[in-house]
């Protein structure tokens, strides 16, 4: 076990400088530097190159890239080049706004895709045949479309609940929950599509094994059979799949995000690519990659104790 | 099992295979015809469009759709029409770059990676960590360095791609490559790389097509996305995200906007899925072993039925006639069979030509099957006219080459049979109820208490998820009744009696880390979780080594000693049957062939496949004098649905002659009990050793 978690934060780890190194070749491969960005239209070429070389953005990359991460590392993810402010406690601010949003549209969207997933499975016949229709309409949905749609009916014509704008859970708990339910609705239609397909298909294989003879000749019930038995074998290809929606949904919210306007990770990296704030990308790579190995490394452990051949071995 | 010759053979035809799917589907012509149609229209727009996609009337903003605007304008008076056609072609045309991208990259690299071990090592790692890199966000990092350029952008977006397509290629590069053709091309002396490209390749085709058009519609998704917040191409040029975005802005004022300009985005990318769904076969999936619910039943079958008698049950031992049942044709013609043979008989049915027979309710602890026939549902009959009859304490033997109907016998007992398979006509007499009609109440009653059943693979039998202690205490909780600390105490003493020395061990492990001998144990011990009066088995040592075999047998004939049980062994050994069968049914081609006490069968048996098997069987050979061998049947088991109405063996029996391609009933044996389908019986008795020696197919006799 220990040599497990060992290779796999080894392994997270090189994928972190992975990312780095990509977002810093391409901030610096870009054709804006930051003094253009920082001074604006108004500076003359001589303040640009000032600055720039004030900031050592002429040093050789290598130099540049381990000055990053040496900063990186003791927690300074650098200043905006557009307010001037530190990126670090910004980003903080905005991580529990996409936190909620991701999380709660991964739990719906995992509800609603596996009862749907082992409905189809189960039944078969028609009713395989309508949810396959209906997942796949959903699947091809595009998020952002669908929200404007959800918008129009409750928020337009119902006035259940607003439109767009976020209201963070300290100021008032209700106002917060509302402010995330057509965002976390938008989600869930449109991704428990692929969880609910992943579903059916290792349900049917699950119902398809020799034991489910066994089972059934010590006369288990059916929901039982479906629900504690296929579904427990069925388990590790579907959390795969949660798992990866979750990861889609963190980096990819950014749609959604706009479309709410919901202070989040995804919005700031929309702002920062519109304004070539490049330390701002940088950093947004790097919190963005260090969620999805964090994940990855919490499905690994699951799927060690969900799997008893992997737990005992 | 090896791989089987027909997938080589249908692999190669998986060219026309794939066009006919797609043609005959009306799912896939309607989105061909819908990609298509837009990509036409958006060429040969300048043709026909009545505005152009930039021409601003600043008099009709944001309008409905009307004759003018077939599909409304935008906040500056643009024609949505003009618009969203116009965005069309470049759309489809650059959502064409990531899968063709990706595909490029993959495909060669899944090739190198199949062949080389170490190639397949390292191409893993970089696959894994391109998936773990957060792709929305690196394509907009990307963005930022490079400008709204999009078929660059779409180009990264296929190298993105990679990591997920390398392991859906690989996978089934994989798979191929271990073929038996692949192999045999290996033999042939083919070089690898031109094996790759000559087999490896066409035969994943399939798989490339359908992630190219579910990546085509990726491509399409996340232009538009981006084209949504800002970052696809800039405006006045239109794209369909752009409109949607617009849209958003005027929701309040005119709602009709984002109708059109989501619904092309979302056509387009269903058309792209479904046809992926088709072009994969539609996410064909296994269907599920046992039928978790039982279809009604079709009223009336063929024939009308009257009471005829009902005399109240007399003794508990008796075949009491509570209520039976005649079908009306048949009152009169009653076979004579029946009565002519003994009381006790095993086999009391009909023979076939007459078809049904009179049911009855069954003694205590007694099973009755009667003129049972299984079929496929909407195809050929498995099993025509079984009848059998196993009585408490007695172990009856089901005996017969592969395919001829046993195992799907022994399912039907307790209504495990697959879905796609059901009992036609017969029933399956325990005590009151009939198990071939019994809804899933009356089943649940029975399964586990009454009758329990156990599997050919012991290995696959156990839920591998679960420990053996939960599984079986499981068992015994729900059918014994009791609270979890006794049922805990009563797997023990289960896991005991069936031979288990470390019961603690044993109840705390998982199924994959017990032997097949101990597993088959345990699925013996939960069977007898609700000590049940009959078990039913399926080849229960046919897994297993031969030294762990006789192991199982000896405590199956200790439950039969001790717990008064009778078991049903399915099984196509006859050293097995010799060893622990009272009474024994030869099974061949879906019928009963001979039945009888087990020293009447093998000692003195009556039918020629019986003498066969006999002559066949690797135990029974008897080399005393050095010129007797082992036997082999010529020919095979015919299939389902091929059967004649004569006699199914003749085409490979020694013996047959003209007069074997009557219909022949079950008759009584010549000596003993039971009966033998063969109208030559009496010419063919005691001429088992013929089959010792090489036989001339279809009636080399004499």
């Amino acid at each position: 076990m220990l040599i497990f978690v060992l290779k796999r934060v080894a392994w997270a780890i090189l994928t972190l400088l992975i990312a780095s190194w990509i977002a810093f070749v391409l901030v610096h491969l870009s054709g804006s530097t930051p003094g253009g960005v920082a001074l604006g239209q108004s500076a003359t070429p001589e303040q640009v190159v000032a600055y720039n070389e004030s900031i050592g953005w002429y040093d050789p990359w290598i130099q540049q890239y381990l000055a990053w991460v040496g900063q990186v590392l003791r927690g300074n993810l650098g200043t905006s080049l557009i307010d001037g402010r530190p990126i670090g406690p910004d980003i903080a601010k905005r991580l529990p706004v996409t936190a909620a949003l991701a999380a709660g549209g991964t739990i719906l969207s995992a509800v609603l895709g596996i009862v749907l997933g082992v409905v189809a499975a189960v039944r078969r016949g028609g009713v395989d045949r309508f949810i396959t229709v209906l997942t796949g309409v959903m699947l091809s949905l595009p998020a952002f479309w669908v929200g404007i749609l959800l918008v129009y009916v409750f928020a337009v014509q119902l006035r259940l609940l607003p439109a767009t704008g976020f209201v963070p859970f300290e100021v008032s708990p209700e106002k917060w929950f509302k402010s995330l339910v057509l965002p976390v609705l938008t989600i869930a239609i449109t991704s428990a599509g692929f969880i609910a397909r992943q579903t059916r298909a290792s349900m049917a294989e699950a119902l398809a094994q020799e034991h489910i003879r066994t089972l059934r000749a010590v006369g288990t019930p059916s929901g039982r059979i479906i629900y504690v038995h296929a579904l427990r074998s069925a388990s590790l290809p579907i959390l795969a799949t949660v798992a990866v929606q979750f990861i889609v949904l963190f980096g990819g919210s950014v749609m959604i995000e706009l479309l709410f306007a919901l202070p989040g990770i995804g919005q700031a990296m929309q702002s920062a690519v519109g304004s070539a704030d490049l330390p701002f990308v940088q950093a947004l790579v790097l919190v963005a990659t260090l969620v999805v190995v964090i994940v990855n490394v919490v499905l690994e452990t699951l799927n060690r104790t969900l799997d008893p051949k992997l737990r005992t071995s | 099992m090896t791989v089987s010759t027909t997938s080589i053979l249908t692999i190669r035809r998986s060219e026309r295979k794939r066009a006919h799917r797609l043609f005959r589907s009306p799912t896939a012509v309607l989105a061909l015809i819908w990609l298509i149609g837009l990509v036409v229209a958006s060429l040969t727009s300048p043709l026909w469009l009545r505005y152009g996609p930039l021409e601003q009337d600043l008099t009709a903003v944001l309008q409905g759709p009307s004759v003018a605007h077939l599909l409304g304008t935008d906040e500056l008076g643009r024609d949505l029409l003009s618009r969203i056609v116009t965005a069309a072609a470049s759309t489809l045309a650059i959502g064409c770059i990531p899968p063709i991208v990706a595909v490029l990259i993959t495909v060669p690299v899944t090739l190198w990676a199949v062949r080389s071990a170490r190639a397949e090592a390292t191409m893993n790692r970089v696959s894994e960590i391109v998936m773990s890199l957060p792709g929305t966000v690196i394509i907009l990092a990307f963005i930022a360095a490079v400008g709204t350029n999009m078929p660059l952008v779409m180009t990264l977006l296929g190298v993105l791609l990679f990591g997920a397509l390398y392991r859906i290629f690989f996978g089934q590069a994989k798979a191929l490559q271990k073929q038996l053709f692949i192999e045999a091309a290996a033999v042939d002396g083919v070089r690898p790389t031109a094996a790759s490209f000559r087999h490896v390749l066409p035969n994943m085709s399939t798989t490339v097509i359908v992630q190219f058009v579910l990546f085509f519609g990726v491509g399409i998704m996340m232009q538009a996305g981006l084209a949504f917040i800002g970052l696809g191409p800039q405006p006045p040029e239109p794209t369909w995200g752009g409109m949607i975005q617009t849209a958003a802005r005027f929701i309040f004022q005119q709602p009709w906007m984002m109708v059109p300009t989501g619904a092309v985005l979302a056509l387009t990318i269903i058309a792209a899925n479904s046809l992926a769904d088709v072009l994969s076969g539609g996410a064909a999936t296994p269907p599920p072993l046992v039928a978790l619910r039982r279809r009604k039943k079709k009223p009336a079958p063929d024939a009308e039925y009257v009471v005829a008698v009902a005399p109240a049950g007399a003794g508990a031992s008796l075949p009491a006639e509570a209520t039976v049942l005649f079908p009306v044709e048949t009152v009169a013609d009653l076979p004579e069979v029946v009565a002519t043979l003994p009381a006790d008989n095993i086999e009391t049915s009909a023979p076939d030509l007459t078809g049904r027979t009179p049911a009855r309710t069954a003694a205590d602890g007694e099973l009755i099957i009667d003129d049972l026939v299984l079929g496929v549902d909407g195809g050929p009959a498995l099993v025509t006219g079984v009848s059998l009859r196993v009585q408490p304490g007695r172990v009856m033997g089901l005996v017969g080459e592969s395919g001829c109907g046993k195992s799907v016998t022994s399912y039907a007992i307790l209504g495990l049979l697959s879905p796609g398979l059901s009992v036609r006509s017969g029933s399956i007499r325990w005590g009151r109820a009939d198990l071939a009609q019994a809804d899933e109440r009356t089943l649940a009653k029975v399964r586990g208490h009454d009758i329990a059943f156990i599997s050919q693979e012991p290995a696959r039998a156990l839920d591998p998820m679960f420990t053996i202690g939960w599984q079986l205490g499981a068992a015994v909780k729900r059918l014994r009744r009791v609270g979890a600390r006794d049922a805990k105490s009563i797997a023990g003493q289960l896991l005991e009696d069936v031979g288990i020395v470390d019961v603690p061990r044993v109840l705390g492990s998982y199924p994959h880390q017990i032997s097949g001998g101990m597993a088959q144990r345990v699925a013996i011990a939960l069977a007898l979780a609700g000590s049940p009066r009959l078990l039913v088995a399926d080849e229960p040592t046919t897994a297993l080594d031969v030294t762990i075999q006789a192991e199982i047998l000896a405590l199956l004939r200790g439950l039969v000693a001790s717990r008064g049980m009778s078991i049903i062994l399915v099984t196509h050994d006859l050293g097995v049957v010799a060893d622990l069968c009272d009474d024994v049914s030869v099974m061949y081609a879906g019928q009963i062939v001979e039945t009888g006490t087990v020293r009447d069968v093998l000692v003195r048996p009556e039918h020629p496949y019986t003498m066969a098997l006999l002559a066949a069987d690797p135990h029974a050979i008897l080399d005393f004098d050095g010129t007797s061998r082992l036997a082999s049947i010529p020919g095979q088991v015919p299939l389902p649905g091929s059967w004649t109405t004569g006699c199914r063996f003749a085409q490979r029996c020694r013996f047959a002659r003209d007069e074997c391609l009557t219909a022949i009933p079950l008759l009584p044996r010549a000596e003993g009990d039971g009966g033998v389908r063969c109208v030559r019986r009496d010419e063919v008795r005691g001429r088992q050793e013929e089959w010792r020696r090489p036989v001339a197919i279809g009636g080399g006799d004499l």
